[in-house]
């Protein structure tokens, strides 16, 4: 057969697992999630909010409820398809011996878990997408209702030009913005660390129940990561050895998922630096390689 | 020229419990198979035939001793382009109709395109499945799944097919078909290495046997080397009447060496009547 073809990582044999997976995991109906996205965001502009008198504090919480409604439910999403998704489909190819059949074609087994990875992620992100779309199309109707609003209070209580130019271009900061595609991202990003922790837990597991679990410990635990590594680095005053052994081990194993945090502030209204994006997309990287790494090292040698 | 399998001093140990005991599940083996033969690997359930055929697939790493597949090791990813593999009890992916599933299959081995579908067609054509190729395999039987397993094994025009029991489980008609398929393989020139616990399959399509038991090999050889019983000879009579029965009977005796064991009706096995009831009982029915 064609000796042309590289030996790792070929495009082609990578791409093909990938769109198998993807394949199968909307045969699994994932995408019926979408429905419950669109159902949040509908809901969402029923809140009974509290009615303010002056214009620029007008319909601003709507926006707010809006975006972190959105934001929270894809972050849900993404996370739980992430880490659920993959701790299923490897253990899944196991039991039911598909892996034999795979691997006894000429397929590496650092190709079969790039593409089992990579399948997880296109669903993550199509759906992302998606739900992006619908996100900036409500975003742009509700911030075009709520800046008309505010002008019609600002006319009523005579502002200036001036001062009405300045207010529409803060509520416009509030709405669809590049800043928000970026934390859109950001969610996608951080679901591509967590999958792959989980890639790396399934590897050697054989549970997916287990690998479920500790994967969504190791989520939370990434938010306090930092915390433990400035421990670690502090000197640990007042704890023993235990304690130190244990931040040590939770600063090396676990991602550092407080960087993500920007989400947070893109809500607020905040720009999004570009460094800072690309500073996220690197520790994604990192991440991602590493994990992916260490998943091969335990795979290669998997009696299966 | 290489041999299409070689395996050398195959030793397979697994750990087995929590508490690190060992089990010696293959006790070195050596199998030679040579291109164009069909081998049989038979023994008892637990006795190591398919764990000696995933070291053979580099699915197991060797404990000691070494596997090669026309000359290429085992555990080398080169070594599995030319080898069709069809596990025991395959379950494969249920959402994928039967087309899709070898088209799968065909893609993980570099094929596509126009090539590829033609690939399909004619898969699916040899294990009689055309009618099932747009149905989704959660819906296929034991039987069909089986055959899908081996067009799946067969995609890229494999040298070496092999096959960890094909027929368990399979009503005789299915394996009926399956032993047809494999015959059809040796017609084509290609090695195939099958294991079964079911002699009588073996018996039918195999040059070579080899009897492993506990992980070791205990027997090898020739299928009608191993078969024949060299001290006796049959006599099969068609329409003979009871006298003529006698005279030969008189005839033995006052030979004085030779010793007739037994006379009597030669039986069908039942497999052969039901294959043959039901073939009938189909023919009445395409008939009418
Ligand atoms: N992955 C494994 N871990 C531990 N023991 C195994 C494993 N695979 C097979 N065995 C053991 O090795 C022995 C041989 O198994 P196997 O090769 O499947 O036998 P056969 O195919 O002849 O029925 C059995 O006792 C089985 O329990
Ligand atoms: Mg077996």
């Amino acid at each position: 057969m064609s000796g042309s073809r590289p030996r790792l990582l070929n495009p082609g044999r990578v791409g093909v697992i990938a769109r198998h997976t993807f394949t199968q995991l909307v045969r699994m109906k994932v995408f019926y999630f979408l429905a419950a996205f669109a159902l949040v965001l509908i809901g969402v502009q029923f809140l009974d909010l509290p009615v303010h008198h002056s214009p620029e504090s007008t319909g601003v919480q709507l926006l707010f409820s809006i975006k972190s409604a959105a934001t929270g439910t894809m972050t849900l999403f993404a996370v739980v398809l992430g880490v659920v998704a993959t701790a299923l489909l490897l253990p899944k190819d196991v039991e039911d011996r598909t892996l034999y059949t795979i691997l006894a074609k000429p397929v590496p087994r650092l190709d079969y878990l790039a593409g089992k990875l990579l399948g997880v992620l296109s669903l993550i992100f199509v759906s992302l997408v998606i739900m992006d779309l619908l996100l900036v199309g409500v975003l742009a109707v509700k911030t075009n209702a709520v800046v008309a609003q505010q002008l019609a209070m600002a006319d009523a209580e005579g502002w200036t030009a001036a001062m009405k130019a300045n207010l529409e271009a803060d509520t416009r900061q509030l709405g669809p913005t590049w800043s928000l595609q970026g934390a859109v991202l950001v969610v996608f990003l951080r679901a591509a660390v967590i999958a792959s922790v989980a890639l790396l837990l399934s590897t050697f597991s054989t549970s997916t129940l287990f690998t479920t679990v500790v994967g969504f410990m190791i989520y939370v635990a990434g938010f306090f990561q930092a915390d433990a590594r400035d421990f670690y680095f502090s000197g640990g005053e007042g704890m023993g050895m235990a304690g130190r052994i244990g931040s040590l081990l939770v600063a090396v194993v676990i991602p550092d998922l407080q960087i993500y945090n920007v989400i947070d502030s893109v809500i607020q209204g905040e720009v999004l630096e570009a460094v800072l994006l690309l500073k996220v997309v690197g520790v994604t990287a990192f991440y991602v390689l590493v994990y992916g790494f260490c998943s091969w090292l335990v795979f290669a040698r998997k009696e299966i | 020229m290489d041999a299409a399998v070689e395996i050398t001093d195959l030793t397979k140990d697994f750990k087995t419990g929590i508490r690190g005991g060992w089990l010696r599940a293959v006790d070195r083996v050596s199998i030679r198979i040579e291109p164009g033969e069909v081998y049989g690997l038979i023994g008892p359930n637990g006795s190591g035939k398919s764990t000696t055929m995933k070291a053979l697939l580099g699915l197991v790493a060797p404990t000691e001793g070494s596997c090669r597949i026309f000359g290429s090791d085992s555990l080398a990813v080169d070594s599995r382009e030319k080898v069709g593999f069809l596990p025991e009890n395959p379950y494969f992916y249920k959402h994928l109709s039967g087309a899709e599933t070898l088209r799968f299959y065909g893609k993980l081995c570099g094929l596509g395109g126009r090539q590829l579908d033609e690939r399909v067609t004619e898969l699916l054509d040899l294990v009689d499945l055309a009618g099932a190729r747009d149905r989704r395999l959660g819906g296929y039987s034991k039987g069909m799944l089986q055959r899908i397993g081996l067009a799946q094994a067969l995609v890229q025009d494999p040298q070496l097919v092999i096959l960890d029991e094909p027929t368990a489980g399979v009503d005789p008609v299915g394996s009926r078909q399956i032993r047809d398929l494999i015959l059809e393989l040796r017609g084509r020139g290609i090695t195939v290495f099958l294991c079964s616990h079911l002699l009588e399959q073996v018996q039918e399509v195999c040059d070579r046997v080899g009897i492993i038991f506990r992980g070791k090999m205990v027997r090898e050889g020739r299928l009608d080397e191993l078969l024949a019983i060299e001290d006796e000879t049959e006599i099969i009579l068609r329409d003979a009447d009871p006298a003529l029965v006698g005279r030969i009977a008189e005839l033995v005796a006052a030979d004085g060496r030779a010793s007739l064991t037994h006379t009597g009706k030669p039986r069908t096995t039942l497999e052969r009547l039901f294959l043959e009831e039901t073939r009938k009982r189909e023919e009445a029915r395409s008939s009418s």
